[in-house]
């Protein structure tokens, strides 16, 4: 990237997700889906895609999927990579682990994580950029629902398995209490899984990062 | 230029790759990594063989098997050939290397 910002977009928000390939590909294109479609309903401008670079798959490799909402007119809308996002959502724990996942995170950005385990623990393994962090986001996903393992929706096919119909709906609905990024409300419209979505809004743990946590709701 | 057919080499006899890609390193795909009880080890190399990586080092009498953990992407292979279930799948968090 150029040390100047060709794209800059005050009202542009870039979410990036990262999941293992094959069996929650689905679910991380779930969640950028359910929260671009939700932001649609809003009147927001909206893009939803996965990165066609990741090599897809292929069991466990780390894969991305990529999301943006705007209010205006998406400038950048042929930019293929979110070179600079606002929200990273990952949907396994262990991709803290040795992966450069807040790569050209914004200051002020959020983390939502997909753990049983404190945000505490997780963050000793993320080595690069954690400063830019402003909140750190931890829900149990897998105890409210499961990966749905498909190709369908893959690669711009239709999804019959329906929008977030597994735990992507959980993390949305997590990413939602953390940022507010789009009303509650709209989320469930798009979300299969209402009660996950409900679930996970109620127990999302969210923690404020200014160089330590502290747990907020 | 004609070569006898004896002098061919053996199709898919390739020497081992002596270099490593940077962006082939697999060890970050794990979610699971492999532990070996070697009380329990009989050194069948049923795991060796098995490995879709070639991630495991056979040990010699003084020492046991050891996972390439820069290679080995977890997927628990290993664990499910095990006749004695000598290896078990640890989740890769409870390490913090």
């Amino acid at each position: 990237m150029t040390s100047e910002n060709l794209f800059e977009e005050p009202g542009l928000k870039q979410i990036t997700v990262w999941a293992r390939g094959v069996y929650e590909n689905k679910e991380a294109r779930d969640v950028v889906v359910a929260l671009t479609e939700a932001a649609a309903l809003e009147g927001k401008h909206v893009q939803a895609w996965e990165n066609y670079v990741d090599l897809p798959d292929r069991i466990y490799v780390p894969v991305r999927a990529y999301g943006k909402i705007s209010d205006q007119v998406i400038e950048s809308r042929y930019v293929y990579e979110n070179e600079v996002p606002d929200i990273v959502v990952l949907t396994e724990e262990t991709l803290v682990k040795g992966i450069d996942i807040l790569a050209g995170i914004k200051p002020g950005g959020v983390l939502v994580i997909n753990t049983k385990r404190s945000a505490e623990y997780l963050l000793k393994f993320i080595k690069k950029d954690t400063l830019n962090l402003s909140r750190i986001v931890t829900v149990d996903a897998n105890s409210l629902a499961k990966s749905i393992i498909t190709l369908s929706g893959a690669e711009g096919a239709t999804d019959a398995s329906g929008i977030g119909k597994g735990m992507g709906a959980a993390l949305a609905a997590a990413v939602v209490k953390a940022t507010g990024i789009v009303e509650f409300d709209s989320l469930l419209k798009i979300v299969a899984n209402k009660s996950a979505a409900k679930k996970a809004y109620d127990q999302a743990v969210v923690y404020d990062y200014v160089k330590t946590l502290t747990k907020v709701i | 230029m004609t070569v006898p057919y004896e002098k061919i080499p053996f199709a898919g006899t390739v020497p081992s790759p002596q270099k490593e890609n940077e962006g082939m390193i697999t060890g970050n795909w794990r979610t699971r990594r492999p532990i070996l009880d070697a009380e329990k080890c009989t050194s069948c190399q049923l795991c060796w063989i098995s490995c879709p990586d070639s991630s495991i080092n056979l040990g010699d009498e003084t020492s046991s098997l050891t996972f390439n953990l820069k290679y080995c992407k977890g997927c628990g292979i290993c664990n499910e050939v095990c006749p004695v279930g000598a290896i078990s799948l640890v989740p890769e968090l409870d390490f913090e290397d």
